[in-house]
């Protein structure tokens, strides 16, 4: 009985009548969402971000979505420490997408264009990338830095 | 002549088939409607016209449909449709799930695969129109009349003490029912991509081991290669009382680990699920993992991986 299904099943496909699937369902890398101008602030702080691992996310006011990366150093003390106060020289990166719904789920939202990168390293310095290539915006930013390294991790069991 | 009467021997013989298939006709049963689903008159209508005929026990057969061996076809699709989804009974289920299915609905008619393309092929008037998917969607981004209750911040706060206090110990955590195992090294994978999912109020992170970062480094997405594994961490939502959203208590990861031999009776992946900050495998049996699968099928041409991954994460 079920080989009968199949079979007719197939016969009914093959027929060709079947309506096409929609474009989206097909195989795609969310290219728009890449950094690019890697170079540009690579060599400056010698980190991208997004090789690190997840300390957490967040999403802002205003339709953008943070993701908050570190390096080992940094990961390592936000998984079994509460207080920000990251060993000097941790590395943390905040990147920061404008947000698009999900073409293949109503109900997600997912990174569009980069808006911002930004990199804290831990007891020193604090630097801020933007548009595409990502070149560097000038300052300092303290206030930014504090917030940043005191985002609490994800909880990753 | 004898031309003639090939064709009327074929006729009648076809006529004493198709006449013979009738006998077999096993009922189609119409249990009462006991708990409907409960939503606005123009959504109703909706759903009533494009899905009760299998979703629900309100089934209404054309004529053609009553014939063999259509109606077999038919009948076993109904059958199974019922399953997956009844609105004559979804009506018992909390509010939140009813929506959360009503969400599902509106994917997978966006994404083509319901109603299912080969019933389409011969109810041609059976699909969703655009308008009606317009309706469907404004109703479902309409925040309901009580809005979810916030996550409570305090046990997301015992959780995340407990966590960081555990210092990266490994709890012990059971396969699933199918025998995927837990992989708790998932957390050091690197970013794959993120979304907010409105719809369920929670926070995701998509992950990928080393095999799947290099298959996107190299653009070769369409058939993940055998031991690429992709987890994805679901936290519920944090207002943060500014506008913005945080990641609040830890809800669950996912697991897809793909082989090709091994898992080929589903679709080639392994498929898991554990909850809460114990881990515990989701489901009662290894049935859970037809969830799993129906949800991913209308992502089946990229191999059933819903994520566009973010290249780049080397």
């Amino acid at each position: 009985m079920k080989q009968l299904l199949a079979a007719m099943s197939v016969v009914l496909l093959l027929s060709g009548c079947s309506p096409k699937p929609p474009k989206t369902v097909y195989p795609r890398l969310n290219r728009e969402a890449e950094t690019s101008g890697l170079l540009s602030w690579n060599q400056r702080s010698s980190w991208n971000p997004r090789s690190g691992r997840v300390i957490t996310s967040w999403v802002n006011p205003g339709g953008t979505m943070t993701t908050l990366y570190g390096d080992d150093a940094a990961v390592n003390y936000a998984r079994s420490h509460a207080d920000g106060a990251y060993p000097a020289g941790a590395k943390l990166g905040a990147v920061t997408w404008k947000q698009q719904e999900d073409a293949r789920w109503f109900g997600g939202r997912i990174p569009a264009q980069v808006a911002s990168v930004e990199i804290v390293t831990a007891g020193g310095s604090y630097a801020r990338y933007e548009g595409s290539p990502l070149t560097a915006v000038p300052g300092d930013d303290t206030q930014r830095a504090q917030f940043l390294l005191h985002q609490r991790a994800a909880v990753m069991p | 002549m004898t031309r003639m009467r090939l064709l009327t021997g074929t006729g009648i013989a076809l006529l004493l088939i198709g006449g013979a298939m009738q006998a077999y006709h096993p009922k189609l049963e119409s249990p009462p409607v006991t708990a409907e689903i409960q939503v606005p008159d123009e959504v109703k209508q909706i759903l009533r016209q494009r899905c009760y005929s299998c979703h629900s026990n309100e089934t209404k057969l054309p004529w053609y449909d009553n014939l063999a061996p259509a109606y077999w076809i038919v009948r076993s699709d109904v059958r199974e449709g019922r399953e997956h989804v009844n609105f004559s009974t979804i009506g018992a289920k909390p509010a939140a799930v009813q929506r959360g299915t009503l969400f599902e609905s509106v994917n997978l008619i966006q994404l083509g695969s319901m109603p299912l393309p080969r019933y389409l092929a011969v109810h041609r008037d059976a699909g969703v129109t655009p308008d009606e998917l317009v309706t469907l969607r404004h109703y479902l981004e309409t925040p309901p009349v009580q809005p979810a209750a916030p996550a409570p911040a305090a046990a997301a706060e015992t959780q995340f003490q407990h966590w960081i206090a555990s210092n990266g110990t490994p709890i012990q955590v059971q396969p699933e029912w199918n025998g995927v195992p837990f992989l708790p090294e998932y957390k050091n994978w690197k970013p794959v991509s993120s979304t907010e999912r409105w719809d369920n109020h929670t926070m995701r992170q998509i992950f990928g081991n080393d095999i799947a970062l290099e298959a996107i480094a190299d653009g070769k997405i369409d058939n993940w290669p055998d031991g690429t594994v992709f987890a994805k961490v679901a936290w519920l939502q944090q207002p943060d009382g500014k506008g913005g959203i945080t990641t609040g208590a830890f809800q669950q990861v996912e697991l897809m680990i793909k082989d090709s031999k091994k898992y080929a009776s589903t679709e080639g992946w392994g498929w898991g699920r554990w909850r809460g900050d114990d881990l515990k495998p989701y489901g009662k049996d290894a049935a859970f993992q037809n969830e799993c699968i129906s949800c991913h099928e209308p992502v089946a041409h990229s191999d059933h991986v819903y994520t566009m991954p973010i290249g780049g994460a080397q």
